[in-house]
């Protein structure tokens, strides 16, 4: 009781402590679902526009890229449709290559796609930024990343000569007109990455009715294991990969979002903790005379240590619920809407294949993370407030 | 006679490691159940911090302090803590209640710090509040009381826990001739009544006036005491 009475002692101070408290949870919960958000986003963007759920390659193709380690296209098309959960596949054939025009030459990787299958897989028809899609009645059409094209100064309808190896490892060359410009969310790639039609590339490799590269959508990022483990026992001759493993860099980011979510958590409350630190001290040192005659009356130390931390406990448990509620608000609004870097950042953030366009989402499972952390934190920030409380000699507090 | 206080050869030294100050030196005191004794003196006598010895919140450099018979000067932080809640009564010059409970909470909250039941509690408080003349002001805040009327609530709370003694620092020092005129009669009668052993450090010619013992300490010593009182209910 008299804790409760304490906090309302001076109601503007235990405002402050409290708003101090709503605002910390807030402000951690808020840049943690920021931080999901981005997270989420990354992986959306490599699963749906860069590698797909699961891929599958000759064992050796990784070795060298060479044409030679192929695929049956026949046999993936009568096995995929079966597999359990799938969405999407697209057969790919692949090369390294050059690109060359009159200005220069630029190393590319070059893709060839089937245009209707590759759109279902990522949706690229929607990236196309100038000119057209691949047309599948036309012949050498090529596809540009809008970066590669800026710097090898190429737009639409220009000529490009690509020049690889083929599958006897003999050098080949073939003209493509450019159809259109393309634009990830990933500008690395873009630069890399140029698109021709497969039956194209397989002519030119000597790879007819083959692929170097099976990527699979499903249905849904709980399906990956289950599927994974139903291709490779129908295909042990093939090396089958999920997106984690063909893509380590985004796993990572996955892998380490616990550990750099609890940093930013950590840094949030140290900041609520000094003006929880800040704001009881004086609330002790300005009842010094009363802690003595508490003291000099018989109220034990434990008793006024408590009563301190109590004092703590009571404004977290009223500010932590208001600080979620708000970030509630605030996460529902902008998962909705979203944060568009894009006018500050955008460029930067697709350098490094996040989206401009940010969803905020706070898994459940860390909003109770967050309430413990953040009680926890005014518990501990109460101690040495209490403990200076503690130190009071009663004689020298009452005098 | 029943002695409750009982003072061996006490002495305190401040800053001993620096310059050592002495406040008290080598006082030797008794007092018996049911006095009301006055301890006076000019500032820097030596009274508060006798008095302070006496109610076990500050400790002697030198010698004993006997309450009822118990070396407190032997006792750890916490049984003095402990000691203090059952046996010692304490009444302050500036009345020291907490600001945000009311009159009957004050009183009631040192009961609740010695785990009374609350049919007790209830029953004790009213009693009490009723003798210092606050019945009516029971559920009422410090801050809307006058400062006699403080100071009797402290009184009733220094009672509440039914002590040995009671210890009253300059209790008359911020009140007015008609408060302390009024504070007094009520610790007279409740000395009268009830057997409440009374020891005030007080400068106060009102206060010593009604004492029916006066101890003089000068320097740290004591001077002069009129002695025990013969104590008649």
């Amino acid at each position: 009781m008299l804790s409760w009475r304490n906090l309302w002692r001076h109601p503007s101070r235990s405002l402050a402590i409290m708003a101090s408290v709503v605002l910390g949870t807030w402000a951690g919960a808020f840049i943690l679902s920021l931080y999901f958000g981005m997270a989420d986003g990354r992986v959306k963007i490599a699963i749906e526009q860069e590698v797909s759920h699961l891929q599958a390659h000759h064992p050796k193709f990784r070795d060298e890229y060479e044409a030679q380690w192929h695929i049956d296209i026949g046999r993936l098309d009568s096995l995929l449709p079966q597999m359990p959960s799938i969405k999407a596949w697209s057969l790919r054939s692949q090369a390294q290559g050059m690109l060359a025009n009159a200005s220069g030459s630029n190393g590319v990787q070059i893709n060839g796609i089937d245009e209707v299958a590759e759109d279902a897989v990522r949706g690229f028809r929607q990236m196309i930024i100038a000119g057209n899609y691949l047309d599948s009645t036309k012949r050498n059409q090529i596809l540009l990343g809008k970066k590669l094209s800026e710097k090898m100064k190429i737009t639409t309808g220009n000529k490009v000569v690509l020049t690889f190896q083929d599958a006897e490892q003999e050098i080949v060359s073939g003209a493509f007109r450019v159809a259109g410009l393309y634009e990830s969310p990933n500008a690395p790639l873009d630069e890399l990455n140029v698109y021709i039609r497969r039956d194209d590339l397989n002519v030119l490799l000597g790879t007819p009715g083959f692929c170097m590269e099976a990527a699979v959508l499903l249905t849904g990022e709980d399906k990956v294991a289950e599927s994974l483990a139903w291709w490779k026992l129908r295909s042990p001759d093939l090396l089958i990969e999920d997106w984690r493993a063909i893509s380590p860099e985004v796993a990572l980011v996955l892998s380490t979002l616990d550990f750099f979510s609890l940093i930013i958590l950590i840094i949030v409350l140290i900041a609520l903790a000094f003006g929880i630190i800040n704001t009881m001290l004086m609330a002790v040192l300005e009842r010094t005379r009363e802690i003595g005659m508490l003291m000099a009356i018989g109220m034990n130390r434990m008793r006024i240590f408590f009563m301190i931390v109590l004092e703590t406990l009571l404004l977290s448990l009223i500010g932590s619920p208001i600080g979620l509620l708000f970030v509630w608000i605030t996460v529902e609004w902008l998962g909705r809407t979203g944060i568009d870097l894009s006018g500050i950042a955008g460029n930067v953030m697709k350098d490094f294949g996040y989206a401009a366009v940010i969803y905020p989402v706070l898994p459940v499972e860390k909003v109770g993370q967050i309430i413990l952390l953040t009680i926890g934190t005014a518990l501990l920030s109460a101690v040495f407030p209490a403990m200076k409380a503690l130190r009071l000699r009663p004689a020298e507090a009452i005098r | 006679m029943d002695t409750v206080i009982d003072i061996h050869n006490v002495s305190k030294i401040y800053n001993q490691e620096t310059v050592p100050i002495p406040a008290v030196n080598h006082v030797h005191l008794h007092l018996a159940r049911g006095e009301f004794a006055a301890l006076v003196g000019p500032s820097g006598s030596g009274k508060t911090t006798l008095l302070n010895m006496i109610g076990g919140l500050d400790s002697p450099t030198e010698g004993e302090v006997f309450i009822n018979g118990t070396a407190i000067t032997k006792l750890t932080p916490n049984q003095l803590i402990d000691f203090r809640l059952h046996n010692i009564g304490f009444v302050f010059q500036s009345y020291n209640l907490i600001p945000v409970l009311t009159a009957r909470e004050n009183v009631e909250f040192i009961m609740l710090l010695q785990h009374k039941p609350k049919q007790e509690r209830i029953r004790r408080v009213n009693q009490l509040l009723e003798s210092v003349g606050l019945s009516d002001k029971m559920d009422v805040r410090p801050a809307q009381l006058s400062g006699g009327q403080q100071q009797r609530v402290a009184v009733a709370r220094a009672l509440a826990s039914k002590p040995q003694f009671i210890l009253a620092d300059e209790p008359t020092a911020n009140l007015d001739s008609k408060s302390a005129s009024n504070l007094l009669d009520i610790m007279e009668k409740l000395n009268r009544e009830e057997n409440m052993t009374f020891l005030f450090s007080t400068h106060d010619q009102r206060v010593i006036d009604r004492a029916r013992r006066v101890i003089t300490l000068v320097d740290g010593q004591v001077a002069s005491d009129t002695g025990l009182t013969k104590i008649t209910h």
